[in-house]
């Protein structure tokens, strides 16, 4: 291939930081960095060498209406959790946003349908596949007899200070905890109450917590996904 | 980087929200940076409504990978400018350099050497670093260096502006960014020895 040469390599990634790598050639390359991962290092590299130049361009006051354009177009937009005071689960936009919007919930039941289809669970009354606010499935929970599937679609980067906790978020009221579970393997959730926890359930959300879960009993770290919560038919 | 200048430290801490979707820290990062980064896109660009669009799509960028950024390995302002300048370097479609901007350019590089690096966002030492660095640069070497990294011209047009052959253009970019890569890396051992 033709950009195996290590000085070439570095040659591109230095005239892509520098700019002076234009065109059909810089597309070339941009393309060409979403495949190969040992260029981002590259990049990464020539960028904390040039950027910093940046430092000295003297400041030139932007007008007004750029900002309100940027907030036009990150209002459409739906990003994580509305950190508010309340707390995010109390926000009604957050979950309309998360999943409950129709093209959320049927990509979550086509997924759903086609994970589970090997092993139809008999008992599986409500499924979730919760997503990234970049809509990308990283978990789906099942609900089985007197125990939650927490199945992982796609492992999380190993978390050697954090755990994941799972919340099961009511339609009103705050989210409650329904344990640790692994980010690179499936788990179980078995509680004694589960039923009681889970009724009125809306959404099922993963958040990122200190070893051991949140100490406070409510969700302190980001909230990496969730899902709104489908009712499937009982299998007999 | 756990040397972080304080102003690095905030800017950092406001994308960590920004990526939590805390508009209020998004839009504290976007005053902080603004001007900065419009200045940066400017330059290249040259046309406001250009500039204005870069920062608008670059804000909107930043806004859908604030998460992202807990991975990169440099100074928030040096990541944030990454994207503006790339952003901009997509969307500037000069055909040829216009030669009655000269004077407009010679001031422009003549301020690039004379503003303090006071607000500079944690990028100070790095900056300090690179400058200390383009100053053992050949004269030929510098100029063309500075030309395409502040006001985005190709190769071509640096040939032309600069009234050289092509050839030469890039061979004083290519010696002077590998000349700037040795001390560079230089300096950073240094600082890990010294410290």
């Amino acid at each position: 291939m033709k950009y195996d040469q290590a000085d070439l390599r570095e040659a591109l990634a230095a005239s892509y930081v520098l700019g002076t790598l234009r065109g059909a050639a810089r597309r070339r390359f941009v393309r060409l960095l979403s495949t190969d991962r040992s260029l981002s290092p590259l990049i990464e590299k020539w960028e904390n060498f040039l950027t910093p130049l940046a430092a000295r361009v003297e400041p030139i006051e932007p007008p007004e209406r750029v900002w309100r354009a940027i907030e036009a177009r990150i209002a459409r937009s739906q990003p994580l959790a509305q950190p508010r005071k309340a707390g995010w689960w109390d926000s009604l936009a957050f979950w309309r946003n998360w999943g409950l919007a129709a093209t959320g919930l049927a990509a979550a039941l086509m997924i759903a349908t086609i994970v589970i289809k090997p092993q139809p669970p008999a008992d599986s009354a409500m499924v979730a596949v919760l997503s990234t606010p970049e809509n990308v499935p990283r978990m789906i929970v099942e609900k089985h007899a007197g125990m939650l599937k927490v199945k992982v679609v796609k492992a999380w980067a190993s978390l050697p200070e954090n755990d994941l906790e799972l919340w099961v978020v009511p339609k009103s009221g705050a989210p409650r905890s329904l344990g640790v579970v692994s980010h690179a393997r499936d788990s179980e959730v078995r509680k004694g109450d589960l039923d009681n926890l889970l009724a009125d359930g809306a959404a099922f959300a993963i958040s990122k917590e200190p070893k051991g879960g949140s100490p406070s009993g409510a969700p302190t770290g980001p909230i990496l996904c969730s899902g709104a919560i489908a009712k499937m038919p009982v299998r007999t | 980087m756990s040397d972080l200048a304080p102003d690095a430290q905030r800017l950092a801490e406001l994308l960590a929200r920004s990526g939590l979707a805390d508009r209020k820290a998004f839009g504290e990062l976007y005053a902080l940076t603004r001007s900065k980064l419009f200045a940066v896109s400017l330059r290249i660009v040259r046309e406001r409504h250009l500039a204005e669009e870069v920062l608008q799509d670059s804000f909107v960028n930043i806004w859908n990978h604030a998460r992202d950024y807990a991975s990169a390995k440099s100074a928030p302002m040096t990541w944030m400018t990454a994207i503006v300048r790339n952003r901009s370097l997509d969307i500037v479609r000069r055909t040829g350099w216009e030669f009655q901007d000269e004077d407009d350019v010679m001031t422009n590089m003549l301020e690039d050497g004379s503003v303090p690096l006071d607000d500079a966002f944690g990028m100070k030492r790095d900056a300090h670093n690179v400058h200390r660095c383009m100053d053992e640069l050949d004269a030929e070497q510098r100029q063309s260096i500075s030309l395409a990294f502040f006001h985005g011209l190709s190769h071509s047009e640096l040939a032309e502006h600069m009234r050289k052959p092509l050839g030469t253009v890039k061979t004083h970019i290519r010696r002077g960014l590998m000349r700037l890569k040795e001390c560079l890396t230089h300096s950073k051992e240094q600082a890990k020895v010294g410290t």
